[in-house]
């Protein structure tokens, strides 16, 4: 069993396009699904019932399911309603709803970590719900936020192959195709996760990086976090 | 479009036994995977780094790539090998060897919130390092490894639906050849994402009675 490099090469820009449908497929899934959760995690800790409720069945329904399923029900079941979709906009519906449940749940444990005298300080000061969140929350969440953020950045980067089974044409959709057309059983799938490693661990070593930053950020003495008592 | 749930009726009998085969499959990766997970984490963590480095860069490999396609290179490629594969054996071997990887962290993790100095206090009373392996450390690793391990295995049970990639006959695939023989997606699908709900529920009902069972009895809890 030896790999066929005059094969590869010759077949590299079908495999090679399907590398920039998976990073254009994620960076579209994360572009939608990120303000999405934070939406969503922060109605589920709401004192109003009718947005933490909603907030809650969603996030935890969308959770319990396949994300597989749930690409048969914007691929399969949609059309049913008269709602047809390309299926590069299937996958990108599909992924995106499931995409954002699990980050609501990571951005929630984020918001959790900041202490509740922090809202009730900007509310004391007449600071606007958004404000808050934009202004006082947010900035000392983020450091929080941003591991967990990025562990779940590479699931869902890897979780976009499941695209190639409601038929795009992404990395592991093309080396699936590649391999029935060749019959060559290891060359584009070994191919294939070389380019995904390629792109998983550029996002591991940017989560090193951001790590490393934030921790030198707020390492250093903060006047407004000292006299807010934190 | 209206529904008609009437023809999940006439869909039952082939939609339980797609969800046998997803309890079987979910059973057999985590009966597999779990013991080997704790050779992983055990031999990453004995400090011979010859041995850890090399695990630690496989593990790495294996949970950098996605499972579909791990699992389309074990059902393709290990027959290259002369290894013919029903694709319920390819779907056993392709999720045991990343879910062993995953749950290796899950241990590797509980191993190190062990505190050093039970096992210290141990070393010093002279017990044989087997010994304190299995009555010190794992036993006091085992609560915090609970809620990780569960959420893993609801991860795994959710994985079963990739093998429908390759014509394992579980639940998601059994929908699948549903959708073209019912023309109702919808209501297929309503009622697979049902039976995912029970058999979830019944892994966290396993964590509570865990959780239970474990957690208290144990240091630090």
């Amino acid at each position: 069993m030896t790999i066929d490099w005059a094969l590869l090469a010759a077949n590299w820009p079908r495999l090679w396009n399907g590398f920039l449908v998976t990073i254009l497929l994620s960076a579209i899934v994360l572009a939608i699904s990120t303000p999405i959760a934070l939406l969503l995690a922060l109605g589920r800790g709401s004192k109003r019932w009718w947005l933490a409720w909603p907030a809650g069945i969603y996030v935890n329904v969308l959770r319990a399911l396949p994300a597989l399923v749930i690409l048969y029900f914007t691929f399969y079941a949609l059309p049913q309603f008269n709602l047809p979709m390309a299926p590069l906009w299937a996958a990108v519906l599909g992924l995106t709803l499931a995409s954002a449940a699990y980050l609501a749940e990571d951005i929630r444990s984020g918001l959790l970590a900041v202490g509740t005298g922090q809202w009730a300080a900007a509310k004391a000061l007449g600071l606007s719900v958004p404000r808050t969140v934009l202004r006082v929350i947010l900035p000392q969440a983020i450091p929080v936020i941003l591991p967990p953020y990025v562990t779940r950045v590479i699931i869902i980067v890897k979780g976009t192959s499941l695209a190639s089974i409601v038929a795009v044409s992404e990395l592991t959709g093309e080396a699936f195709a590649l391999t029935s057309i060749t019959y060559r059983p290891f060359d584009f799938l070994l191919a294939a996760a070389a380019l995904y490693l390629v792109l998983t661990g550029f996002l591991a070593a940017l989560q090193a990086l951001a790590e490393g930053w934030l921790a030198r950020r707020t390492s250093r003495p903060r006047i407004v976090a000292g006299a807010l008592g934190t | 479009m209206e529904l008609d749930f009437s023809i999940l009726f006439l869909v039952w009998p082939r939609l339980l036994d797609g969800a046998w085969v997803t309890v079987q499959l979910t059973a057999v990766v985590l009966a597999l995977a779990t013991p080997l997970a704790v050779l992983v984490a055990v031999l990453r963590n004995i400090g011979f780094a010859l041995l850890a480095w090399p695990l630690g860069l496989v593990s790495a490999t294996f949970r950098g790539v996605p499972p579909l396609l791990i699992l389309f290179i074990a059902f393709f490629g290990l027959p290259a090998f002369g290894l013919k594969l029903s694709p319920f054996a390819a779907a056993v071997i392709a999720m045991t060897a990343y879910m062993a990887f995953y749950f290796g962290e899950v241990f590797r993790g509980a191993l190190l919130a062990v505190p050093a100095g039970t096992v210290q206090a141990a070393t010093a009373l002279g017990l044989s390092p087997l010994r304190i392996f299995f009555r010190i450390r794992l036993p006091q690793a085992v609560p915090s490894a609970i809620p990780p391990y569960i959420s893993h295995a609801t991860e795994v049970l959710k994985g079963t639906a990739l093998t429908a990639a390759i014509s394992v006959p579980e639940l998601s695939g059994t929908a699948n050849q549903l959708f073209a023989v019912t023309f109702r997606p919808f209501e297929v699908l309503l009622a697979i994402a049902l039976i995912y709900g029970v058999l979830d529920g019944m892994l966290l009902t396993v964590q509570h009675l865990a959780e239970r069972r474990f957690g208290s009895k144990v240091w630090g809890r």
